[in-house]
C-alpha cells in the first residue's frame, strides 16, 4: 500500500455557518412568538404604527380581559381544563391497561396493535361527520362527556403505544416473582408493574394532555356554546379580522403557557411521544 | 446463613387464599379483560362511525334532499366529478410535500449543528421544541398577525431589507399565501424532523467517526457513507409520520384563510368540511370521506411497507 | 416437600423447538441441576415447573397432582431469579413479606417470619433499606430470603449467582448449599457453570437441544460421560479427544493415533461392547489423567511415552502443560515443578483406565 501523507488533523476552527445556521433558527423560532406577546401586551392605538412597535411604551392587560372575560375565553378554559384533564386521564389509564396485556401476553398477536396504531393515522375527517350524527342523536353533542370521550379515543393509540414501548424495555422478572409469590396475575400488575411504570405512564399521560390541549378539529365540530374548548375560541375573533388582534394574542399567551410548560418539562420523553415509542429518545 | 449453622425451619406459610368467582374469571382472561376498555371505546367512536358513513356515502342522506333512498355509487361521482374535490386533492398533495421537504431539510441541517455539546445546547434545545406545544389554531393565529395587512411587520421588515417598498397581501394573494401556509407548517414541525433525526444522529456510535478521521475521509464522504446509512429507517419514519399529518391540513387553513380566496386553498379535509358541515351535503361528505380515506391508506401502505423493510435491514 | 415428575414434556414458541420431550423424576428433598449450554431449554423447563411458561405438550406433576393448569401462585413454589427480582419500590422488609402478604397473613405474623428469615440470612440490619441501597450479594441474599420465608415446598433458581463477581460466587455457593442440607427442600438448580453444577447437585441433569443428554450424581457424569458432549462439558480444563482408529487383535485392543503413528493399547478389562475391529473412534483423557512419569513404569492400564513441551500455563498449584501426540495437542495437568520451561523434553504416563472411548460416528461412549 503506497505510504498516505498524514494530514495533520487541524484544530477546530469556529464553525461559523453552523452558528449562523443555528442563529437564525433560533430567531425564526423566537420571534413569531415574541410578536404575539407584544401584541397581547399593546395598546390597540400601537396597532397600525409604522414603524411597527417592538417594544409597547404603555403595556396594558385589556386585551387579557376582553379575551377571558368579554369573548368567553375564561369559559373555554375550563372546559379545555376539565375535558383535557379528564380524556388524559382515562387515555393513560385504558393505554397503560392495554399496552400492559399487549407486552406481557402479546394479546391478539401484531393485528390488534397495528389495528390500534392505524387508529394514530385515521383522518379525523373520516370519521367526524357519523360521530357528529351519533353525538347528535344520543344527546351527547356539545357536552363535557362526549368531548372527554372522543378526545380519550383521539389519544389512546399515543397513550397504547407508547407504554406499549415503555413496559416492553422493562424486565418482567419482577412481575413474574409476584406471581410466584402469590399473586393473581392483576395484583402483579398493579402493584409491581404500575409503580415501576410510573415515569412512563406520566410521560404518556403528558403527551395525551397536550395533544388534548391543542386539539381543534373535533372541538369545532362537536361543540358549540357549551362545551367550547379554548382553541375553538378563536372563532370568534375571525369575524372581526383587523379589530381582535390583541383579544387574539392574549388568548393565544393564556393558552401556550400549561402546554408548553409541560412539553418542555417532559423534554426526556419527547422523542418517544412523537415516534410512539418507536424511537427510544 | 453465616450466623448459624443450625436454621430453624418455619412453618410452611401454604397457599393464598382461594379466587372468588369473579376473580377466577378475571384472572382466567385477564389479557383480553385489560384490552376491553380500549378496544371498545375504539370500536365505538372510530370503527362503528366508519361502517356508518360507508352506509351513509351509499344513501341519501342530505338536509336539502328529503329521504334516505339507497342511491349506488352516486355519492362517489359527485365527488370525482366536483372540480374542487380534484383540486383539493391536488393542493393537498402540493402542499404537504413541499412542506415536508422544506422541514427535513431544515431539520436535519439544524439537527447537525447540534450533534455536539456547546455552553447552552440545552437551552437551545428547549426553545427550539416549543413549536410542538402549540396548538395549530395558535400558530395560524399567530402568523395572521405576522403576515395580515396592514397591522402585521413583514411587509415594513421586507421593505426596510431590500430597500424598496413591499406590500404583499400574504393571506389573500395567489401565489403567496400558499408561501404563508407553507411558513406556518415550517415553523411548527420543522423540530419534529429536527427531534427525530438528532436522537438518531447521537445514536450513530461516535468510533465510526473516529475510524473514518484515522482513515483520512472526508467530511463529506464520511456523511454519505457513514451518517445518511445509519440514519436511514429514522428518515423514512419521521417522512411517514410527519407526511400523514401533513395530509389532514386543516386548522391553519381554518384561522389563516378560510380557504380563500374563492376556493384556491381548499385541502381535501377544508373542502370536505365545507361539504358536510356548511352545505350539508352529508352522503356526499361521507363518500368523499372515504376516497380521502382510501387515498391516505395508500400513502400509508406504500411507506410503512418501506418503512418495516429498512428496519428489518 | 414434593417430590416433581416430569413427563414427555414439550415447549414450542412458534416455529422453535425449546423443550422437546423431557422425562425426569425429581424425588423428594434432592437438589437436582439443571445445566448446560445456552439454549439448551434448561431454563424454560424450570419456568415450566413455576408456572410461567404455559406447557405446549406433556405433563408435569407436583406431589402427585398435575400441576399444568395451575396458575403460579397456586403451585407453593418458590423462585429465585437470575437478576434478583427485587421489588425496587420496596423495602427489604416489605420483599420478603410480600409472598405473606399475598396470604393475608396477619402483620404480626409476617413481620415474625420476616426476622427469622433475615436472621437466618445475617441481613436483619438491612430490613429497612431500599433494594438500590444494598450490594450485589446482599440483594441475594434478600432474593432467597423471600423464598424461605415461605417455606415452600420446592425452591427454583434461575442462575442465582450469574451476576455477581467470582469471590462473591464461591460465597454464596457454599451458603445455598448448606441452606439445603439446613431445610432439605427439594430445589431445582438452573446454571450453565459446570462448576455449580458439580459442587452443589445431588444430581445434575445435563441438557442439549431441549433434550437431557445424560443425568446421575455428578461424579458419575464426571467419570462415565454418556457422550462426548457429556465429557467435554464437564471438567475444567477440557478432556483431550484424540480421533483415531480402534484395533482390536489377539493382545487386546488398542487405538491407533494419526495413521498407526502412535497406538495405544487399552487396559484389558475395558468392556468394549458394540465396538468393532477397525471403527473410527474418539479417546477422551483428562489432563488430571496425564502424569510426570516416575520411577518404574505402572503397567497394565498406563502409557509411558516421551513428549515435548510446547507450552506451558502454571496456574501456582498446579501447571497445565501442551504437548503433542500423533501430530495432536494433548493437555496434561503436572505438579508445579515438573516442568520449568516449553521446549523442555519428559517422559508422561498416560492413566487409560479411566480414559474415555467414543464412537466417532454417533459421538455416544463405548
Amino acid at each position: 500500500m503506497p505510504a498516505r501523507p498524514i494530514r495533520r488533523r487541524r484544530y477546530r476552527s469556529v464553525p461559523i455557518g453552523r452558528i449562523l445556521l443555528l442563529g437564525f433558527f433560533v430567531i425564526f423560532v423566537i420571534v413569531p412568538l415574541y410578536w404575539v406577546f407584544n401584541t397581547s401586551i399593546k395598546p390597540s392605538s400601537d396597532y397600525l404604527a409604522i414603524p411597527p412597535v417592538w417594544f409597547p411604551d404603555e403595556p396594558t392587560i385589556v386585551h387579557y380581559t376582553a379575551a377571558l372575560f368579554t369573548y368567553r375565553g375564561l369559559e373555554g378554559l375550563i372546559n379545555s381544563i376539565i375535558i383535557s384533564s379528564a380524556a388524559t386521564v382515562l387515555s393513560a389509564l385504558f393505554g397503560t391497561l392495554m399496552a400492559y396485556s399487549l407486552s406481557r401476553y402479546n394479546t391478539g398477536g401484531q393485528h390488534l396493535s397495528f389495528w390500534v396504531l392505524s387508529q394514530r393515522f385515521l383522518p379525523p375527517i373520516a370519521i367526524i361527520l357519523p360521530i357528529f350524527l351519533i353525538y347528535r342523536s344520543i344527546g351527547i353533542y356539545d357536552t363535557h362527556l362526549g368531548m372527554i370521550l372522543a378526545y380519550t379515543v383521539f389519544t389512546l393509540p399515543v397513550s397504547v403505544w407508547m407504554m406499549f414501548a415503555y413496559f416492553r424495555q422493562m424486565p418482567r422478572s419482577m412481575e413474574e416473582a409476584a406471581l410466584v409469590d402469590g399473586c393473581t396475575r392483576w395484583r402483579a400488575f398493579w402493584t409491581v408493574a404500575v409503580p415501576l411504570a410510573a415515569p412512563g405512564i406520566v410521560a404518556a399521560a403528558v403527551f395525551a394532555f397536550i395533544a388534548c390541549w391543542t386539539e381543534f378539529f373535533f372541538a369545532l365540530l362537536l361543540t358549540s356554546k357549551n362545551a367550547f374548548t379554548l382553541p375553538t375560541v378563536f372563532r370568534s375573533f375571525l369575524s372581526f379580522q383587523g379589530a381582535q388582534y390583541g383579544e387574539a394574542a392574549a388568548l393565544s399567551i393564556v393558552s401556550l403557557g400549561p402546554s408548553i410548560a409541560l412539553g418542555v418539562l417532559a423534554q426526556r420523553h419527547l422523542v418517544r411521544g412523537l415516534t410512539l415509542g418507536a424511537v427510544r429518545g | 446463613m453465616s450466623e448459624t449453622n443450625v436454621i430453624r425451619r418455619l412453618e410452611a406459610a401454604g397457599l393464598p387464599p382461594q379466587l372468588s368467582r369473579f376473580g377466577e374469571w378475571a384472572d382466567r382472561h385477564f389479557k383480553w379483560v385489560l384490552v376491553a376498555p380500549a378496544v371498545l371505546l375504539i370500536l365505538a367512536l372510530s370503527i362503528y362511525p366508519l361502517v356508518y358513513s360507508l352506509v351513509v356515502s351509499f344513501i341519501n342522506f342530505d338536509f336539502q334532499v328529503p329521504g334516505h333512498a339507497f342511491v349506488g355509487f352516486k355519492n362517489f361521482e359527485r365527488v370525482i366529478a366536483d372540480p374542487v374535490a380534484r383540486w383539493s386533492l391536488v393542493l393537498t398533495a402540493f402542499l404537504s410535500f413541499s412542506s415536508v421537504a422544506i422541514e427535513f431539510i431544515l431539520g436535519f441541517a439544524v439537527a447537525m449543528t447540534m450533534m455536539r455539546s456547546f455552553p447552552g445546547r440545552g437551552l437551545i434545545m428547549s426553545i427550539l421544541i416549543v413549536p410542538l406545544f402549540i396548538s395549530p389554531v395558535i400558530v395560524g393565529q399567530t402568523f395572521t398577525l405576522l403576515l395580515q395587512r396592514p397591522f402585521g411587520p413583514t411587509n415594513y421588515v421586507l421593505s426596510a431589507l431590500l430597500g424598496n417598498e413591499v406590500t404583499i397581501s400574504w393571506l389573500t394573494e395567489s401565489p403567496y399565501i400558499y408561501f404563508s401556509l407553507i411558513l406556518a407548517d415550517v415553523w411548527q414541525w420543522t423540530p419534529f424532523m429536527f427531534v427525530i433525526l438528532l436522537a438518531g444522529l447521537t445514536a450513530i456510535p461516535p468510533n465510526l467517526y473516529e475510524a473514518a478521521e484515522l482513515d483520512g475521509v472526508g467530511p463529506w464522504q464520511v456523511f454519505w457513507s457513514i451518517t445518511v446509512p445509519h440514519l436511514g429507517p429514522m428518515i423514512l419514519l419521521a417522512i411517514t409520520f410527519r407526511l400523514l399529518d401533513a395530509i389532514r391540513l386543516f386548522d391553519t387553513i381554518f384561522i389563516m384563510t378560510g380557504g380563500g380566496p374563492g376556493t384556491s386553498t381548499y385541502t381535501a379535509s377544508y373542502y370536505l368540511y365545507t361539504i358536510g358541515f356548511t352545505q350539508f351535503h352529508l352522503s356526499q361528505a361521507t363518500a368523499g370521506s372515504w376516497l380521502f380515506l382510501i387515498f391516505t391508506a395508500l400513502v400509508v401502505v406504500f411507506l410503512v411497507r418501506r418503512l418495516l423493510k429498512a428496519e428489518t435491514n | 416437600m414434593a417430590e416433581v415428575k416430569i413427563t414427555s414434556l414439550h415447549k414450542k414458541y412458534g416455529a422453535f423447538h425449546a423443550v422437546r420431550g423431557i422425562d425426569l423424576e425429581i424425588p423428594d428433598g434432592e437438589f437436582t441441576v439443571l445445566v448446560g449450554p445456552s439454549g439448551c431449554g434448561k431454563s424454560t423447563l424450570l419456568r415450566m415447573i413455576a408456572g410461567l411458561e404455559e406447557i405446549t405438550d406433556g405433563e408435569i406433576e407436583i406431589a402427585g397432582e398435575v400441576v399444568n393448569e395451575m396458575r403460579p401462585r397456586d403451585r407453593d413454589v418458590a423462585m429465585v431469579f437470575q437478576d434478583y427480582a427485587l421489588y425496587p419500590h420496596m423495602s427489604v422488609s416489605r420483599n420478603i413479606g410480600f409472598g405473606l402478604k399475598a396470604r393475608k397473613m396477619s402483620k404480626a405474623e409476617i413481620d415474625g417470619r420476616v426476622r427469622a428469615a433475615a436472621e437466618m440470612l445475617g441481613i436483619t440490619d438491612l430490613l429497612d433499606r431500599l433494594p438500590r441501597q444494598i450490594s450485589g450479594g446482599q440483594r441475594q441474599r434478600v432474593a432467597i430470603g423471600r423464598a424461605i420465608v415461605r417455606s415452600p415446598r420446592i425452591f427454583l433458581f434461575d442462575e442465582p449467582l450469574s451476576n455477581l463477581d467470582a469471590q462473591l460466587r464461591d460465597e454464596m455457593r457454599g451458603e445455598i448449599k448448606r441452606l439445603h442440607q439446613d431445610i432439605s427442600t427439594t430445589m431445582i438448580y438452573v446454571t450453565h457453570d459446570q462448576i455449580e453444577a458439580m459442587t452443589l447437585a445431588d444430581r445434575i441433569v445435563l441438557m442439549r437441544d431441549g433434550v437431557i443428554e445424560q443425568q446421575g450424581a455428578p461424579l458419575d457424569l464426571f467419570e462415565r460421560p454418556a457422550s462426548i458432549f457429556v465429557a467435554g462439558f464437564l471438567g475444567s480444563p477440557k478432556m483431550t479427544f484424540l480421533p483415531g482408529r480402534l484395533e482390536i487383535g489377539d493382545k487386546g485392543a488398542a487405538v491407533a493415533l494419526g495413521d498407526g503413528a502412535v497406538v495405544i493399547p487399552l487396559p484389558a478389562d475395558r468392556p468394549l461392547a458394540g465396538a468393532t475391529n477397525g471403527m473410527s473412534v474418539i479417546l477422551g483423557v483428562r489432563p488430571e489423567h496425564v502424569s510426570r512419569a516416575k520411577g518404574q513404569d505402572l503397567g497394565p492400564g498406563h502409557l509411558r511415552q516421551e513428549v515435548a513441551i510446547d507450552l506451558l500455563q502454571p496456574t501456582g498449584s498446579r501447571s497445565y502443560a501442551t504437548f503433542k501426540l500423533a501430530g495432536m495437542p494433548v493437555m496434561a495437568e503436572l505438579e508445579a515443578h515438573d516442568v520449568s520451561r516449553p521446549g523442555e523434553t519428559i517422559a508422561v504416563d498416560i492413566n487409560l483406565n479411566r480414559a474415555s472411548l467414543f464412537d466417532a460416528a454417533s459421538e455416544k461412549a463405548i
